[in-house]
């Protein structure tokens, strides 16, 4: 009866997609993306637009495999931008109505009225929301697929793991209008908070990478400014040497007062010594402040789902890290030069180099664990409210 | 006569402010109809949502078909037609019953076998492939009685199943009740459509402010309510009235001073005649005479303007969910 009254659900939530047109609508979205994805291309000379060539110096097969380019276009474009962006508000203007849908005066009657338990129909209902992005998602990774191995080659299974990893990033995202729908039964409600929701995750994760940057870049220019006190402490150590062996008076030493402005016999002999030392001493400070903002905004995204992470995994596992660092280094080649001097500190290459060592440490089961925590407690919240609302 | 529905004590109070139902017994037996009366805000739908596990009980003791209330199980073998249902428009009728004959745990081959059967007693066959949104008020009707027979239930459960329907459409559907009452089935009734209780219904109950005021047959419930009714073209007077009380010494006598008319609770038309002549002797002009047996609305207006104790009218006025 489980299977009977299941199927049911989703036959009706397909044809309710269907009604409103959306169902296939995205889906011939999707099937255009594809065809986008397939008119692009590489050769010796750049990229390519059907039988258009753009000269690139960075983008063409003498440095980069056809393989590599349509591996990063796919997660880059295809994943980040079209299925994490277009495709999800689509599917979330399609999808947002059902739970609210559910719940509305003269609907909710006759489906509690049948043998099914309040629990598995929310889940159920829920689930096909999501089962209708997998369905988007399962056609473009499947286009993609054929249009890498016909133009590149290059057969890759793996490509397929973005149908769980963009169907967890939409569920992050759908949990919560699920749970906007369900307490004011009201799609356009349900679907701008949602757009909040989501913004404001943007916000906490841009947040938290500027924090992070700010941070790797003060502690970088900390180091450098301890390295320069450090120098000026060997010279000016070297400098009380030779006085020594001079028979020259050491200002500090055996009763000789000191300058006014040094606070040991180093700083009275190098000068440099006591500016490097006040610059340190401010770069430390500066540190210890961008720790604490870092910190912050960091455990409140550490409860929050993490929806760029989790994109970015698909990344990790599609294309190496050899040929990202590759292609980065080659990005930096062709970034504007500084003098050492007048160089920001965020445009420091370290800064990236230290940034990516940081992504690199959030694990997977990390970033997927305290993400479908954050999910499973709004939809904890969403069954409670649903197995005890009065219809 | 076993109980299909047996309830005791049922309560239930909205947000600790309003109080729907105040300890409602109920006892429908198998195979009947049986018709649930009141007037608006009495608590009928939130007993039938209570019943339908669509809403929970503040307090409830009792079974249906032999199981607790709230057991999803006893569903399997109820059909239920909700108030102002709405039902998907992008489906055709075909479409709907298929689809909540699922939902209710029916396999595929029965339900398609089920649903063209239902289509044709409903008279429905005809627009079978078109879509919800196009139909009447009394064509979705139709839809969702035929909805709620398709789990080929034991009991079926009916709010306002007249609901905007017309006459024909209402004739029709009284010969569905007595049909499916013909087949065993137990229906029980939530409307305020008295008429059409009176017709069909078994037994009644009449339920004001979330209480249950009267329950059993309509005999049951007239008895002593009905008797010989004099109607004179003038106000009867007090005195009139005393001597034709007199006049049948220990017959029970409704009518008040002022009144033009005199109700003796006797079946017996000989037992009255003293009455007759006694009014006559005070000079009371005799307009009408029968035997009169009070109708459901009769008794139906009689409850509702009994104010119950601790009820407050009008307490569930504007409550979504207390709707009757």
């Amino acid at each position: 009866m489980i299977l009977r009254q299941t199927k049911a659900m989703l036959i009706d939530a397909y044809r309710e997609l269907n009604a409103k047109k959306l169902f296939w609508l995205t889906m011939g979205l999707n099937v255009f993306a594809v065809l986008i994805f397939a008119s692009l291309g590489i050769n010796d000379r750049g990229t390519t637009l059907l039988h258009w060539t753009f000269d690139n110096s960075i983008l063409n097969t003498k440095i980069f495999s056809e393989e590599f380019y349509y591996k990063t276009k796919f997660t880059g474009l295809g994943v980040r931008f079209w299925l994490s962006w277009v495709s999800a508000i689509l599917a979330l203007v399609s999808t947002a109505g059902i739970i609210p849908d559910m719940v509305s005066s003269g609907t909710i009657e006759p489906i509690l009225s049948k043998p099914l338990g309040r629990t598995r129909l929310f889940l159920t209902k829920y689930a096909t929301g999501l089962l209708f992005v997998g369905l988007q998602v399962l056609v473009f990774t499947a286009g993609c697929f054929l249009v890498i191995g016909i133009r590149a080659g290059s057969w890759e299974f793996g490509m397929f793991l973005a149908i769980p990893i963009v169907l967890a990033f939409f569920s992050y995202i759908y949990s919560f209008c699920a749970l906007v729908g369900l307490v004011t039964r009201s799609t356009i409600t349900a679907l701008l908070l949602t757009c909040l929701f989501w913004s404001m995750l943007f916000v906490v994760h841009y947040g938290d990478e500027t924090m992070t940057m700010f941070r790797v870049s003060a502690e970088i220019k900390m180091e450098d400014r301890a390295a320069a006190v450090e120098r000026q402490e060997d010279k000016a150590q070297a400098k009380i040497e030779v006085m020594r062996e001079e028979g020259e008076p050491v200002p500090g030493e055996n009763g000789e007062p000191l300058p006014e402005n040094a606070k040991d016999s180093l700083e009275a002999v190098n000068s440099r010594l006591t500016n490097a030392r006040s610059n340190l001493s401010d770069s430390q400070n500066g540190v210890a402040s961008w720790k604490a903002w870092n910190a912050r905004v960091g455990m409140l995204k550490s409860i929050l789902p993490k929806t760029s992470e989790t994109l970015s995994l698909l990344k990790k596992n599609l294309v190496s890290e050899d040929a990202m660092t590759k292609l980065l280094n080659a990005q930096m080649e062709n970034q504007p030069k500084y003098n050492e001097n007048e160089m920001p500190a965020i445009a420091d290459p370290r800064v990236g180099t230290r940034m990516q060592d940081a992504q690199l440490q959030k694990s997977a089961a990390w970033i997927l664990s305290t993400s479908f925590a954050f999910e499973a407690f709004l939809l904890g919240l969403c069954i409670i409210i649903f197995t005890r609302r009065d219809f | 006569m076993s109980a299909v529905i047996d309830v005791q004590g049922v309560e239930k109070m909205y947000r600790r402010k309003v109080h729907a139902l105040r300890g409602v017994d109920l006892q429908v037996g198998a195979g009947e109809i049986f018709g649930l009366l009141g007037p608006n805000g009495a608590g009928k739908s939130t007993l039938v949502k209570v019943l339908m596990t669509v809403i929970s009980a503040t307090k409830c003791k009792g079974t249906m078909l032999g199981k607790k209330i709230g057991d999803k199980s006893a569903l399997t073998q109820v059909g239920y037609l909700p108030e102002h249902h709405n039902f998907p428009k992008y489906l055709t009728s075909q479409q709907v019953l298929r689809h909540f004959g699922a939902m209710a745990g029916v396999d595929r081959k029965t339900r398609n076998k089920r649903a063209d059967e239902l289509l044709e007693i409903v008279n429905m066959t005809n627009s079978a492939t078109d879509k919800l949104g196009t139909y009447s008020k009394g064509m979705r009707q139709r839809i969702g009685i035929a909805q709620a027979l398709m789990n080929d239930p034991k009991l079926v459960v009916l709010d306002e199943p007249t609901d905007g329907v017309d006459p024909i459409g209402r004739r029709d559907i009284r010969e569905i009740l007595l049909r499916l009452k013909g087949e065993g089935r137990t229906v029980f009734l939530n409307s305020h459509l008295l008429s059409e209780l009176e017709m069909v219904c078994d037994r009644v109950a009449i339920m004001v402010h979330g209480q249950m005021r009267q329950q059993g047959t309509i005999d049951e419930l007239t008895e002593g309510r009905s008797g010989f009714r004099i109607r004179s073209a003038a106000a009867i007077d007090g005195l009139a009235i005393d001597a034709s009380k007199a006049a049948v010494h220990g017959i029970e006598c409704a009518g008040e001073p002022g009144e033009h008319e005199l109700v003796f609770q006797t079946s017996n038309a000989q037992t009255v005649q003293p009455a007759i002549d006694s009014l006559r002797k005070h000079g009371v002009v005799i307009e009408s005479l029968g035997f009169h047996r009070p109708s459901l609305e009769d008794l139906f207006i009689q409850a509702v303007s009994e104010e119950p104790d601790g009820a407050r009218p009008g307490a569930q006025q504007g409550k979504k969910g207390a709707r009757s």
